[in-house]
C-alpha cells in the first residue's frame, strides 16, 4: 500500500477544487490536514514493520494491467517519507490561519498536496526516469506556490526560480539519457549492475557531473544557489517552510545521495567533490546570512549553509558520516520549517520582515518568540537540542576519517551560525518593545499550535536522540553505507 | 548517411537560431523548423509515432500557440539584456560541440545494443503498454499545471 503516499494526496488534490465550491474554508482545511495526518500516522505506525523483512517493492496495477512504475521502500526512503510527512503536516496546519488572507484556499491546498505527492513519489521511485518525472511534479507545483501572493516580488522570484530550476532539470535529464544510452536500463538495480559490468569510468564521470550540476541547482549548493534567497522568502510562510525544510533536500540531497551512493557507488573523487561543495556552501552562505536585514532572507541563506553540512556529512562516505548527515537533514527540516513558520507569524503580525524595524516582540508574542528561539538554537547546534547531536556526529566522523581541517572549519561555521541567529533573536524578539508594535497580538491558534509541535519535536529528539538514531536514522544510513549492494542485492524484480 | 548528417547539422543550427534570434516571431519559426527536422530524423530511425507527434504537436500546435501569443502582445519597451549572454552562449556552445565530438566518438563504440528497436505493435500498444511507465507521473504533472494556472489567474475574492 505504499502507493498511498503518492495517490492519496493526488486524489484529494483532485477533489479539493470541488470541495472548495461547497465550503470555502472549513472543508479544504479539513481535507488537506486529514490527508497529511493520515500519511504521518501511516509512516510512523506501519512504516517500520513494512520494511522489517527487507525493502518493499511494488509494481502497481490498474484494471489488470501493470503500470510500468516501480516503487521501492527501504530504510532510506522511509526516513525521508517520515520527514516529508511531519514537516508537511505542520506547515499545512499553519496554513489554516495563515492562508486566510491569500484567498482561494482550495487551490492552494491542491497545489500543496500535488507538491507533497511529487516529493513522496521521488522518494519512492526506483528508476532514474521516475526520479526525473516526480522531480518535475514537485517543482511545477512549487513554482506556482512561490508566486501564490501574485505581487511583483513573488512573480519575479518565481520566474527566476523557474528558469534556474529548469536548467537543473535539463541536466538531470541529460545525465539520465547518458546512463540509458550506456546501459539500456533505467531501473536502479539494472543500472548499477550494468555500469559495474561495463566498467565505463568516463561515462559515469560525465553523468555524475551532469547530476551534480542538476541536483546541485535543486539543492542550492554554492555556486548554484542564486535562486534560493529570492524564491524562499517571497513564498507564503508555510511554503517557505516546505521549500527550505523539504523540497531542496528531497529533490536535491535525497536524489543525489541515492544515485551517487546506491547506483554509481561513491568513488573517492566523488566523495571529495561532495565534501568540497558542502564545506564551501557551509562557509560562504553563513557569511552571507550574517549581513541580512530581511528575516526570511537570513533564514534562506542559513538553509544553503545547513545543506552544506548535510552534503559534507554524507560526502565523507563513512557510516558515521552518513548517519550524521541524514540526522542533520531531519533536524534541519524540523528546525528550519519551524523558523520559517515563526517568521510568517511575525510577518503577519507586524507586516514587515525587516529585522531593524522589529524589537521586543517577545513581550507581545511569547509563544512565537520561544519556539523561534528553540529552532534557532537547534540549528546553531546548542546542546541538548537535536541539531547539536547531528553536528557532533558529522564533526566526529570528519575527525575519524582524517579530515581534521574540514572539522575545524565546520566548528567555526557553527559559531558563525550561532552568531547570526542570536543577532536575529536580539533584533526581533529581545530588547525594548518598539512603540509601533504595542498593538501586536500573539499568532492565532493553529499557527502557534504547529510551531509548538515542531519545537517540541526539536527538544524531544534532542533528549531522546539515541533512540531516534536507532529507530529512524540507522536503517537509512545502513542502506546508504551498503552502497551498490543495497539496490543490486535486494531491489531486482 | 549524408542526408542524416545534413539533417542533424540543420537541427543544431535551427535550435541555436531559436535562441540567438532577437525577433520572437523568427525565433518561434526557427524552433518549428528544428522540430520538423527532428521529426524527420525520428521517422528515418524507425520511430513513426514519435515522429508524428513531434511534427504535429511540437512543430505544429505549439508553433501556432507561440505565434498567436506573439500576435496578441504589444511591443513594449526594449528589454536590456546583458551583453555577456551574446559572448557566453557561443563559447559554451562551441565548447559543448568540441567535448561532444571528442568524448562521444570513444563512447559510441562501447554502447551495447539496446533491447528495444523499432516501434512495434499498434498505436494503442505503444501508447498504453510502453508508456504506462510515466503515466502516474504525467497525471501528476498535468494536475500541477492545471492548479498552477488556477492559482496564478485566480480572481481575488471580495472579502480579501
Amino acid at each position: 500500500m505504499i502507493i498511498l503516499f503518492i495517490v492519496l494526496p493526488l486524489v484529494v488534490a483532485g477533489i479539493l477544487p470541488l470541495a472548495g465550491r461547497l465550503s470555502r474554508r472549513v472543508l479544504p482545511d479539513l481535507l488537506a490536514n486529514a490527508t497529511l495526518l493520515a500519511l504521518v500516522v501511516y509512516a510512523a505506525v506501519a512504516g517500520r514493520s513494512l520494511i522489517a523483512g527487507g525493502p518493499v517493492l511494488l509494481q502497481p496495477s490498474w484494471l489488470g494491467e501493470t503500470i510500468g512504475l516501480r516503487l521501492g521502500l527501504d530504510g532510506f526512503s522511509l526516513f525521508m517519507l517520515m520527514a516529508v510527512s511531519v514537516v508537511g503536516f505542520a506547515a499545512c496546519l499553519f496554513s489554516i490561519n495563515y492562508m486566510e488572507h491569500y484567498g482561494s484556499k482550495a487551490t492552494f491546498y491542491a497545489l500543496y498536496l500535488v507538491m507533497m505527492a511529487g516529493m513522496n513519489g521521488l522518494v519512492l521511485a526506483s528508476d532514474l526516469f521516475s526520479v526525473y518525472v516526480f522531480l518535475e511534479v514537485a517543482a511545477v507545483a512549487s513554482y506556482a506556490l512561490v508566486a501564490y501572493g501574485l505581487g511583483h516580488d513573488e512573480l519575479e522570484a518565481a520566474f527566476k526560480y523557474l528558469m534556474l530550476s529548469v536548467v537543473g532539470s535539463a541536466f538531470v535529464v541529460a545525465a539520465v539519457a547518458v546512463i540509458y544510452g550506456m546501459t539500456g536500463a533505467l531501473d536502479f538495480a539494472a543500472v548499477a549492475a550494468g555500469l559495474r559490468e561495463l566498467n565505463a569510468g568516463p561515462v559515469v564521470a560525465i553523468a555524475s557531473a551532469f547530476f551534480l550540476f542538476g541536483f546541485g541547482l535543486k539543492a542550492a549548493l554554492v555556486p548554484f544557489h542564486a535562486w534560493l534567497p529570492d524564491a524562499h522568502p517571497s513564498a507564503p510562510a508555510p511554503i517557505s517552510a516546505v521549500l527550505s525544510g523539504l523540497l531542496i533536500k528531497v529533490s536535491g540531497v535525497y536524489a543525489m545521495t541515492r544515485i551517487f551512493l546506491n547506483v554509481f557507488g561513491l568513488t573517492p573523487a566523488l566523495s571529495t567533490v561532495m565534501m568540497w561543495m558542502g564545506i564551501v556552501s557551509l562557509v560562504v552562505a553563513a557569511f552571507l546570512a550574517l549581513g541580512q536585514k530581511d528575516m526570511k532572507r537570513m533564514l534562506a541563506y542559513s538553509s544553503i549553509s545547513q545543506v552544506g553540512y548535510i552534503v559534507l556529512g554524507i560526502g565523507i562516505g563513512t557510516p558515521l558520516g552518513i548517519a550524521g548527515g541524514l540526522f542533520h537533514l531531519f533536524n534541519h527540516a524540523l528546525a528550519k520549517g519551524l523558523l520559517f513558520l515563526t517568521s510568517g507569524s511575525v510577518q503577519q503580525a507586524t507586516g514587515t520582515r525587516d529585522l531593524d524595524e522589529m524589537g521586543g516582540l517577545a513581550k507581545r508574542m511569547p509563544v512565537t518568540a520561544a519556539t523561534n528561539l528553540v529552532g534557532a538554537l537547534s540549528i546553531a547546534g546548542v546542546p541538548p537540542l537535536n541539531g547539536f547531536w547531528s553536528k557532533l556526529l558529522i564533526i566526529v566522523a570528519l575527525v575519524q576519517a582524517g579530515h581534521g581541517a574540514f572539522a575545524v572549519v565546520a566548528v567555526l561555521a557553527s559559531v558563525l551560525t550561532l552568531w547570526y541567529y542570536l543577532l536575529m533573536q536580539r533584533k526581533a524578539f529581545f530588547g525594548k518593545l518598539n512603540a509601533k508594535w504595542a498593538g501586536v497580538k500573539e499568532a492565532p491558534f493553529w499557527m502557534t499550535a504547529s510551531t509548538v509541535l515542531l519545537a517540541l519535536l526539536c527538544v524531544g529528539i534532542g533528549i531522546f536522540f539515541s533512540s531516534t538514531i536507532t529507530t529512524w536514522i540507522q536503517p537509512a544510513a545502513d542502506v546508504l553505507a551498503d552502497g551498490l549492494h543495497a539496490v543490486t542485492g535486494s531491489w531486482g524484480f | 548517411m549524408i542526408l542524416q548528417t545534413a539533417l542533424l547539422i540543420g537541427l543544431v543550427i535551427f535550435a541555436a537560431l531559436a535562441i540567438l534570434l532577437r525577433d520572437l516571431l523568427k525565433s518561434a519559426i526557427a524552433l518549428a523548423v528544428a522540430s520538423l527536422l527532428l521529426g524527420i530524423i525520428f521517422f528515418r530511425m524507425n520511430a513513426p509515432y514519435a515522429g508524428a507527434f513531434e511534427i504535429s504537436v511540437v512543430a505544429g500546435l505549439i508553433t501556432v500557440l507561440f505565434v498567436l501569443t506573439i500576435a496578441l502582445t504589444k511591443t513594449g519597451e526594449e528589454v536590456r539584456e546583458s551583453k555577456l549572454v551574446n559572448v557566453a552562449f557561443p563559447v559554451v556552445f562551441v565548447a559543448f560541440i568540441v567535448i561532444d565530438a571528442l568524448v562521444m566518438k570513444g563512447l559510441i563504440g562501447k554502447i551495447p545494443a539496446l533491447a528495444a528497436g523499432a516501434e512495434t505493435g499498434s498505436f494503442g500498444d505503444v501508447l498504453w503498454k510502453a508508456r504506462t511507465y510515466d503515466l502516474v507521473g504525467q497525471i501528476a504533472v498535468i494536475l500541477a499545471g492545471v492548479f498552477a494556472v488556477l492559482a496564478l489567474f485566480r480572481k481575488r475574492e471580495k472579502n480579501d
